[in-house]
């Protein structure tokens, strides 16, 4: 073995999970799995929604266990340093110190960003000016990025303000900036346009190139398993090593069959006319001269670009923002599936978040277990909705939107964060809507070949 | 780029603390006139005078209507107003008024990611700084969200009536919303916020710069001579010119 493969082996992280488990949960979610990761080297870990990635990737990122919480009992090796965690004690670690060593990226970028600053430039920033880094640093160091991402369009814009594809980029781009050696990626592709998509993969693939380590996390096989060093799949609590998936597979094979569920009538229940929409007098328009007519039976996809102002246009037709020009109209009653679903469940249930805004009465109640058997929630219809996995949530809020009965069903990115199993759940729900001559209005990143 | 914005928000600040001490030390009613007709100049100057307005009547009104009622009406133990009530109760509203509009003033022209940048720069420690962020952001974080969570309820068909009834029943019903998602973002964003070294432990360095010179660090510095010693001289001269 020649030196440099001693010192590739002796760097790195190596973990030995045993068993991890949340603070009053009966079971492990994860149990005997073990996971070497080496510089240069791409890992992808697969895995249906709830199945552990998350954790995993947090417990990597020194995040879980939680100080008198949970329960790990695991042995972790950073570059040659040993982190014990037994099941009754675990160290304390400085997340900060650790985030120099490995970064991570959470499913929902948002949590990544702080909050406090202005402009994304200065989001970019965030670590390096809490570490002390000279300016002209600094500077250096966010050029460089932001020619790497691509993002130099929104340097100077709000971070609170970006499309959902935007704020998971800079987030990205955010992470990078922080110069860890190992990159934990949680679902780093979802809701990303093409063209963002791809300028991703290819830092990816230059990261590993100057010897980081990544690991991505991802609910289906992307095309980054055909050129990752290890595909593992998450499944009963444990990796299945060595699963390669080959060619890789479309992702969004549920949403193909959609579109073909499309049959349209005469009648026109939604309608732009030249309309043109924004946020606030003294800004411009985001889209302009938008016309389009979806009729009963129709389901129609909105595509483009992150950014493009997909979301704004929903919001119209939902009647949240009023449009500044044009006609906007609507023959029928308006539900709309948010992009984020934290922002629509409020009730400490998934039945009775379904059933919020209802009127009480047996009517209610009947149509509520009716939605929930609709979109196999019944199960979980007693479960506090933050425990579940994001694609489950997404199936909550869609139930919410569901049981007032719309005859225009509006759904912002419906595929992202959605497993196989829910993305077909949704498909049917989509198709019974617009069998029932309702129609169907949704937007995605990237049009469905 | 607007004069406010050229100047350090340490200056403002300086500057506003030193008029308040001297003007409530001379209690002159016509000298704490001329302060806030020249506070509601620089409002309009920086093109907020609506706001400070609305924002000062809010608070300085009710307020002058206690004094009204402790000095001018009820003082003697019967409700009648008489000129030195009313004088009292004049001269202490409007020291409370100089407070209020100087106050306000420096919260409408004073950028607050400027404010947090020149905490962070100076040599204050860097949890100041984090404090303040905190407390300046938590507001217009929780004014998103709870527009967030306004539109959700109008998506799920959830309607409020118009009024004062219609108000409280909005704030009923989105208080626990509000409260639950944004415990939520915080536990969530928290382990990210520490693992990008927030707060931190040495001394921070900031992209962004605060406009500062020379001249402005000596206003600063008299500024603060100022309000510490001229109160005390106006007190001690009025001492003397009681006593003569």
């Amino acid at each position: 073995m020649s030196d440099k493969t001693e010192a590739q082996q002796q760097s790195g992280v190596d973990l030995k999970l045993r068993g991890f488990k949340y603070a009053q949960a009966k079971q492990p979610i994860l149990k005997d799995l073990e996971l070497a990761l080496r510089p240069g080297t791409l890992t992808v870990i697969t895995g249906s929604s709830g199945s552990g990635k998350s954790t995993l990737g947090a417990i990597l990122a020194g995040m879980l266990p939680r100080p008198g919480l949970d329960s790990l009992d695991a042995t972790l090796v950073v570059d040659g340093q040993t982190v014990e965690h037994t099941a009754v004690s675990s160290p304390r670690i400085d997340t900060s110190a650790w985030a120099q060593h490995i970064g991570f990226l959470p499913q929902d970028p948002g949590e990544y960003l702080s909050g406090i600053r202005e402009t994304v430039k200065e989001e970019l920033v965030f670590s390096l000016e809490n570490r002390g880094m000279p300016r002209e640093m600094m500077e250096a160091r966010l050029q460089s990025v932001v020619n790497q991402f691509g993002i130099a369009h929104l340097l100077n814009r709000d971070p609170a303000k970006l499309s959902g594809g935007q704020e998971r980029l800079v987030a990205l781009a955010a992470l990078v900036m922080n110069d860890p050696q190992v990159l934990v990626l949680d679902e780093p592709l979802a809701g990303l346009d093409s063209v963002v998509r791809k300028a991703v993969l290819k830092t990816i693939s230059s990261l590993t190139m100057t010897e980081k380590t990544v690991v991505v996390l991802v609910r289906e096989p992307i095309q980054l398993s055909t050129q990752a060093d290890e595909v593992f799949c998450l499944t009963d609590n444990t990796l299945a090593s060595g699963i390669r998936t080959g060619a890789p597979r479309k992702v969004d094979d549920a949403w193909t069959k959609v579109e073909a569920y499309a049959r349209p009538t005469s009648e026109i229940l939604l309608s732009f006319q030249t309309v043109s929409v924004g946020y606030g007098k003294n800004s411009p328009p985001i889209v302009e001269n938008f016309s389009l007519d979806v009729r009963a039976g129709e389901c129609v996809e909105l595509t483009g670009p992150n950014g493009s102002g997909k979301t704004t246009l929903l919001k119209s037709a939902a009647g949240l923002i009023v449009p500044m020009r044009g006609n906007l109209s609507r023959n029928g009653k308006v539900g709309m599936l948010l992009q984020n679903p934290n922002d629509q469940l409020f009730e400490r249930t998934v039945r009775r978040d379904v059933g919020y805004g209802l009127p009480k009465g047996r009517r209610s109640a009947s149509k509520i277990e009716e939605v929930l058997e609709q979109l196999a929630l019944t199960d979980l219809s007693d479960v506090h909705p933050y425990e579940l996995p994001m694609s489950k949530r997404k199936l909550v809020a869609l139930a919410g939107v569901l049981v007032h009965e719309p005859d225009i069903l509006l759904m912002d990115e419906p595929e992202e964060t959605l497993d196989q199993r829910d993305a077909l759940t949704l498909g049917s729900a989509v198709q019974t809507h617009t069998d029932s001559g309702g129609s169907v209005l949704l937007t995605v990143h990237n049009a469905k070949k | 780029m607007p004069f406010f914005q050229k100047l350090h928000p340490f200056t403002v600040l300086s500057v506003a603390i030193a008029i308040v001490a001297v003007t409530t030390a001379i209690g002159n009613v016509w000298v704490s006139l001329a302060v806030i007709v020249l506070c509601l100049a620089a409002s309009a100057f920086a093109g907020k005078i609506l706001k400070l307005v609305a924002l000062s009547a809010a608070i300085v009104l009710p307020a002058f209507a206690s004094q009204l009622l402790i000095h001018g009406l009820a003082s003697s133990g019967s409700l009648k107003l008489t000129a030195e009530g009313l004088s009292t109760a004049t001269a202490l509203g409007l020291r409370t008024a100089v407070l209020v509009v100087a106050g306000l003033l420096c919260a409408l022209i004073i950028d607050r990611h400027q404010l947090v940048a020149a905490i962070d720069l100076s040599k204050a420690p860097p949890q100041l700084g984090y404090l303040v962020a905190a407390t300046l952001f938590l507001l217009p974080q929780l004014a998103e969200r709870q527009k967030i969570i306004g539109e959700a309820q109008a998506l799920r068909h959830v309607h409020f009536r118009r009024g004062i009834v219609g108000w409280f029943q909005k704030a009923r019903m989105q208080a626990v919303p509000l409260v639950l998602s944004s415990l939520e973002e915080t536990s969530k964003r928290a382990p990210h916020l520490a693992a990008r070294g927030f707060p931190a432990n040495t001394r921070m360095s900031r992209l962004r710069t605060v406009p500062d010179s020379r001249v402005q660090r000596a206003i600063r510095v008299s500024a603060l001579v100022l309000a510490l010693i001229g109160p005390v001289l106006i007190l001690i001269g009025l001492q003397f010119g009681a006593v003569a």
